[in-house]
Parts: C-alpha cells; sequence; structure tokens
C-alpha cells in the first residue's frame, strides 16, 4: 500500500482502490464517504469511500472504528489494517487530490471553489463503487458546508438510494467512520513521503500539521518561499497564509485576469487592446495618435520602436 | 485571483529578447558591428518629435533593418536561469532603404532640379540618415523612385513620382502573391471563419488582398503617396461626407466591399470604378444583417455609412 | 534632437561567446530582473505529452508548446554594458545567450495557431517579401 502511494505524487488526480469484496456486489450495501486534509496549506486533500453490506453494519461498529480526529495516528495505521484484513466484506477506494490541483483549480480563470471539487469527487468516487457492481442503498456524507443542498444533489444524482449528508457524520456513522480512517491515513501517509518533483535537494520534512496557525507549518512556509517562484508545488498557492507571505516577501506577479489590474493596465497601454480601435486620440501616445497601425501589426502585437 | 497590487514600472531594464536575421549578426564580416540608429519613420509626414523609429545598420552599414516589437500586455521572460520582466519580443527584419530615403528626395525634388543625392539626404534632427547611403541597395536602386542624371562622373537626381508609383505598385502587386502563399487572412477585420461574407469568395478576395497589401506598403509611405497609390490601384478611397470619419489611414481598415473582377488590373479603369455597387437580393440583405451581429470588426465602429451604401 | 544622435552599437562578436539558453514568454509579468531558480522549480516540474506541456507556475495553470526561430533567424538576448549617464552618450549591448527555440506559455489555454506570439512569427517572412529589391 505504501509503494502504491508513493507512486500518487506524480499525478494530479490519482485513485487507490481495494478489491470490491464478492459480497458487496450481491448484497445491498451503505457507503459512508469523507476527507481528510481539507484545511492544511501543505499537502493533498484525500477523498475516501469505504462500503459493507448493511448485514455486515454490525462488525464494522465492533472494530470500533471511529471519527479519524479522535484517534491517534497509531490507533489510524491500526484500524486501517483492520479495514485491510476485512477485505471480505469491507471495500474502500481514494481519491487523492493533489496540492497542485488544488491550486490550479481554486485559482482558474473561473473560479472552481473547494466546495465544488470536494462535491465532484465525491460523486465520482460513489460512481466508481456503482461501476464496480456494489449494490448501494444507502451513503453516509460527511460535510463541513450546507448539508441540505448537497444531499439534494447527490439525491438526484444517485436516484434510488437513501442519501444521508450529515455535520460530523465521521462520529455517527461506522462506515463514515471508516472512510476518514482510510482518507487520513492516506493524506498522512502522502504527506509523509512527499516526494517534491521540484529539485530542491534534501527539504525539511518537519512541517508541523500543515495547518496554517501550525508555528511549525509556518516556519516552514517562511524556509521555503521561494521569491520568483514562492513555493514548491507541495503548499497550496490558492491559501491565503500562502499568499499572504508571497505578497509580502515575493515578487509581485501581475495575471491579465487580475480585474483592477487588468483594467488599469488596458486604458494605459490602450494600443495594445481592443480600446485602441476606439479611442485613438486619447491617450499620451503620440505615435498613436498619428498614425494606426495595419491590422497584420496589431493583430500580432507588433509596433514600432524608437529606443531600445 | 483578483490581487489588487499595483504594478510598478520597470526602470531598471538592461535585456532585451530578439530575434534577427542571421546575416545581422554574422561574426566572419569584420565591417564593424550592428548599430541600432533612430531614423525618420516615413509614414510620419510633418516634422515632429515623435517622427523618430529604431532601425539596425548592418554589415558596416551596408544593410538596412527594421526593429519592430511584439508586446502584448503582461508577459515576462525565462532567460535560463533568470527572469526578465520586459516580455517583448524584439524582430528585427529587412527594410528597402528607399523607403527611408524617399521623403527626402520629395521633399527636395519640391525645387524640381536634380541634385546630389548626399546633398538631400541630410537631416539635422536624424543625422545618422547619410548612412543610409551607404547601403548597398540604395544607390543601385534610386532608379526607381528619381530620374538619373550623370555629369562627369558625379550622378544627380530628382524625385519622379510616376517612377515612385509604379515602383510602389510593383511592390503591392507583389505582396498579394506573398500573401496567398503564406495564407495570412486578409477578410475583413475578424477571422472570415468567425461570420459569413456576403459577396462571392473570389470577388472579395482579390481585393481584400489588394487592400491588404497596399495598406501594408502604406506603413513605410506618407498618406499622400498611400491615397496616390490607391487611387493608381483603382481601389476607390472609402469616402464619407461626415466629419465623423476617421481620416483615410485608419478607413483601411473598414475595407468597404466594392465589385471587383478577379483580375485587379481592370481597377484601373475610371468607368469601372465608377460602377454602380450590385444589387443585393433579399437573401443576401438578410444575410448582411447576420453579418453585422455576428461579427465584430473594427469597421462597423468606424463606418456605420459604408454598410448603409450597400443597401 | 542630440538623443537622436546616439547609437547602439551590438557588439556581433559577443555572438560567438554566448551560451544557448532556455527562454521561456510567460503569461503574466514578473516585477524582477534577474536570477532565479528556473530550472529547480518550472522545468523539473513540466510534463510533456507530446508536443504539449503543461507546468503550474504560482499556482496557476499553464499550457505551453516550444516554437522555433523563423528560418535565417537567430534568437539573442542583448545586455546593456555600461550604461552611459546620460542619453547623448552612445550605448553598447552584447548578446548575452542565444536560442532557436523558445517555449511559449499560456494561462490554462491550450497553445494554438490564433495565439499572437504564434502570429507574431509570420512577421521576418512577410518582411522579407515588403522589403525585397523591386526588379526593373
Amino acid at each position: 500500500f505504501t509503494a502504491v502511494l508513493l507512486a500518487v505524487r506524480f499525478y494530479a488526480l490519482c485513485r487507490l482502490v481495494s478489491e470490491i469484496p464478492e459480497v458487496c456486489k450481491t448484497e445491498d450495501c451503505c457507503l459512508g464517504i469523507d476527507e481528510a486534509g481539507r484545511g492544511p496549506v501543505l499537502g493533498p486533500m484525500v477523498y475516501g469511500i469505504c462500503f459493507c453490506p448493511l448485514s455486515k453494519k454490525e462488525e464494522l461498529k465492533d472494530m470500533k472504528v471511529a471519527d479519524s480526529k479522535t484517534l491517534t495516528e497509531a490507533e489510524r495505521e491500526n484500524l486501517f489494517e483492520k479495514l485491510v484484513e476485512a477485505k471480505s466484506y469491507v471495500g474502500w477506494a481514494l481519491q487523492i487530490l493533489s496540492p497542485n490541483t488544488i491550486s490550479t483549480c481554486m485559482l482558474r480563470r473561473t473560479k472552481y471553489n473547494l466546495n465544488a471539487l470536494s462535491h465532484d469527487t465525491a460523486i465520482d468516487l460513489v460512481q466508481y463503487a456503482l461501476d464496480s457492481g456494489v449494490q448501494l442503498k444507502e451513503i453516509y456524507v460527511d460535510t463541513v458546508g450546507p448539508a441540505d443542498k448537497y444531499e439534494v444533489k447527490l439525491s438526484q444524482r444517485f436516484p434510488g438510494i437513501q442519501v444521508t449528508v450529515r455535520p460530523k457524520a465521521d462520529s455517527l456513522f461506522p462506515v463514515v467512520s471508516a472512510a476518514s480512517i482510510c482518507a487520513k491515513v492516506a493524506r498522512d501517509r502522502v504527506v509523509k513521503g512527499w516526494n517534491f518533483a521540484e529539485d530542491l535537494g534534501e527539504v525539511d520534512t518537519d512541517y508541523g500539521s500543515g495547518y496554517p496557525n501550525d508555528p511549525k507549518t509556518k516556519a516552514w512556509l517562511l524556509k521555503y518561499l521561494d521569491p520568483v517562484f514562492g513555493y514548491p508545488q507541495f503548499v497550496r498557492f490558492s491559501w491565503s497564509t500562502a499568499q499572504t507571505l508571497m505578497d509580502s516577501k515575493a515578487v509581485n506577479v501581475h495575471w491579465d485576469d487580475d480585474e483592477e489590474d487588468g483594467e488599469k493596465a488596458a486604458q494605459r497601454q490602450n494600443n495594445k487592446s481592443m480600446l485602441s480601435y476606439f479611442s485613438v486620440s486619447s491617450g499620451g501616445n503620440n505615435q498613436n495618435a498619428t498614425h494606426q497601425a495595419h491590422r497584420f501589426f496589431t493583430e500580432r502585437r507588433l509596433k514600432s520602436l524608437n529606443t531600445l | 485571483m483578483a490581487t489588487k497590487k499595483k504594478r510598478t514600472s520597470n526602470v531598471d531594464n538592461d535585456s532585451w529578447v530578439v530575434i534577427a536575421p542571421d546575416s545581422a549578426i554574422d561574426t566572419h564580416k569584420h565591417d564593424g558591428d550592428p548599430v541600432f540608429v533612430r531614423l525618420r519613420n516615413p509614414s510620419t509626414d510633418e516634422p515632429k518629435a515623435d517622427a523618430a523609429s529604431l532601425y539596425m545598420l548592418g554589415c558596416g552599414d551596408v544593410m538596412l533593418y527594421e526593429v519592430k516589437a511584439f508586446e502584448d500586455d503582461f508577459h515576462s521572460w525565462f532567460v535560463g536561469q533568470a527572469v526578465q520582466r520586459d516580455g517583448r519580443l524584439i524582430f528585427v527584419t529587412p527594410l528597402d532603404p528607399l523607403f527611408l530615403i524617399l521623403p527626402y528626395l520629395i521633399k527636395s525634388g519640391k525645387e524640381g532640379k536634380f541634385q546630389r543625392v548626399d546633398q538631400v539626404v541630410k537631416d539635422e534632427e536624424f543625422p545618422a540618415c547619410s548612412r543610409l547611403l551607404s547601403c548597398a541597395r540604395t544607390l543601385a536602386s534610386l532608379h526607381h523612385i528619381a530620374e538619373e542624371k550623370e555629369a562627369g562622373s558625379q550622378m544627380y537626381h530628382r524625385y519622379s513620382q510616376e517612377k515612385t508609383m509604379n515602383w510602389l505598385k510593383k511592390k503591392v502587386e507583389r505582396m498579394v502573391i506573398a500573401l496567398k502563399k503564406r495564407n495570412i487572412s486578409v477578410g475583413e477585420g475578424v477571422k472570415s471563419s468567425t461570420y459569413v461574407r456576403v459577396k462571392s469568395e473570389t470577388e472579395n478576395q482579390e481585393e481584400d488582398f489588394l487592400r491588404y497589401s497596399h495598406g501594408l506598403i502604406s506603413e513605410y509611405i506618407s498618406e499622400d503617396l498611400s491615397k496616390a497609390l490607391l487611387t493608381l490601384l483603382g481601389l476607390p478611397e472609402l469616402t464619407s461626407p461626415k466629419e465623423t470619419e476617421p481620416p483615410s489611414k485608419k478607413r483601411k481598415l473598414s475595407d468597404k466591399p466594392v465589385e471587383a473582377g478577379e483580375d485587379y488590373t481592370k481597377f484601373n479603369s475610371a468607368d469601372f470604378a465608377r460602377k454602380p455597387p450590385k444589387k443585393m437580393t433579399a437573401a443576401q440583405k438578410s444575410l448582411a444583417k447576420v453579418d453585422k451581429t455576428g461579427m465584430k470588426p473594427m469597421s462597423s465602429f468606424f463606418s456605420p455609412k459604408v454598410k448603409a451604401e450597400k443597401k | 534632437m542630440s538623443c537622436n544622435s546616439s547609437v547602439i552599437r551590438l557588439c556581433a562578436s559577443s555572438v560567438g561567446q554566448a551560451p544557448q539558453a532556455p527562454v521561456h514568454l510567460m503569461p503574466c509579468e514578473i516585477e524582477h530582473n534577474g536570477p532565479a531558480q528556473v530550472n529547480q522549480y518550472f522545468t523539473a516540474t513540466t510534463k510533456d505529452q507530446k508536443q504539449d506541456k503543461s507546468v503550474s507556475f504560482r499556482g496557476r495553470g499553464l499550457k505551453g508548446q516550444k516554437i522555433s526561430c523563423p528560418q535565417g533567424y537567430t534568437g539573442l538576448v542583448l545586455k546593456e554594458i555600461n550604461k552611459p549617464g546620460s542619453d547623448q552618450e552612445d550605448r553598447t549591448v552584447k548578446v548575452s545567450s542565444v536560442f532557436d527555440k523558445m517555449t511559449y506559455w499560456n494561462l490554462e489555454t491550450p497553445p494554438n495557431s490564433d495565439d499572437t506570439i504564434v502570429m507574431a512569427m509570420d512577421w521576418p517572412d512577410l518582411a522579407e517579401a515588403i522589403h525585397a529589391p523591386v526588379e526593373d
């Protein structure tokens, strides 16, 4: 399992799966969904599903699975091993969203926020279970966003399946607890074994919890701030913690969709934008005022120079 | 990400990314280093402070080059292990020296005398202009734009409008071929795939190519010459009594479709130019409406009158 | 108008010593002139899929492709040396590196033939057509 996890960092989107227990294809099943690593500024976010026949609910409960946050790392590892051992009736699947995926999605021109990303990932995983032949009858989901809307969305998407979206579902439903343990264990292992794609030599792995308020995480973010590139892809650039540090300590970078910036630039450099076609006489560019270049040049953003 | 960071100005820029002809930087020739010089841009008519553009002389002034920059907002370069904030890409390309000589010859031609070119191509404002006479092609090609007379061992020149127009016309005709060969999109304003054409392809295309070529050549000549060349090519000027019409340099963007045969030399006939535009069928009219909404060429903003005339 | 009399000399002999350098045209303005760990952060994380490349910069997804200099042309990076104090003195630039291919990057959009930089590469060829001598 660790070997598989070590390979994941190279893929933007990675799925790890158990074998599908045969009994899950013949008996009605319940499925729990939970996530790990939503808050940290470092590392991936992991989505987990866990499923078993409705008839095995008690056995899952007897395993003493609980909300992963109430358990120590050792307890989680231990419980995960138990879940793996129960492979005759427990199945699971994990979707790992790399920090780079999170950054580039959240910072996209047309924003793709974390909730949407989470929902889509959960839906993908449920669909995977269905496609694998799991006889799903009940779905239990832990959520941080508004539960009602999410419940409606999932119910519509998966008609005929009873969907329960609940805050703290991971402490209420054993199958969600099991999913949370799988997700958390995976997230911890990926973070611990993170292999930087950047060529940074030995990297200090003492990043703490990865939560923005952890002093170790803060110190790490200060230490590994590059003035031009900001951070390695291990860091979620879309987190305000990272943004704030880059704003104060890295060089400024401007994109054409930085709203305020872009508008001003368009006004100032009106000979470079579509605006130039309408406001030939405005602006202080002399060349522009006397001569409108042929569209061969304007279309190609080519202009004469008068000095280097 | 909508950041609110102010952009500072790039004051300490000291490096440039350039694309230049191999010939310009041929180190085997020891004719002295190439130099960037400022010369009078021939498309500016009046002596103005902003008439200067950057050019390059290479191979001991034998070759003349134009310097243009690709400049799109929000760009920077990585060069090796460094950032260059200035995201321009500078193109150094060959330039026909006659274009830069022409304004000087025209000016002196008003006196009607044959003169020595070294007496003519002089400019207090742009002292480097005399170096244009060292360009290999300059003296050998002056006959395209001037009458020549030899007296003793000395050559004398006098500007010839007729020769110049002929020379420019040849340039335009050659451009048409070059544009076709390179598949440059010369259709009106926007890419032809994004709007529906009203007139037949061939009818329009020949004129599109001709006007486009004329427009490109006009980048290197005065507005007066540009107009005269348009007439010579038999392309009607896109006139309008309205003051709101932009001057001709801009109007050429609008390229009003007129009836055109495949052979554009027919334009030389004055009768042809006066022929009324072909009547549009109802279907064409409705297409014309689609045309206007579906596309967004600059022309629609500049010359609504032209559109109306078609009906 | 004395500024028009000053020239910028291009030290052509520097071409011989100039190293090949990879150049990337970035779809953002980076307020910096100077060293950067391009290989370590950027090149190392670039993914190649046939011609198409992808990478991220400051958390934003970029898509890029390599394009060649037009035939008969060379890419040069010029650097000013001994910047003079006044605009009336001549200036000197040297070639600090050369390139025959460059990579340009779009913010999220896959590279295509409508990209302005690709279209701009039409220019040298067309310039030759405009400016070649006219035969008699």
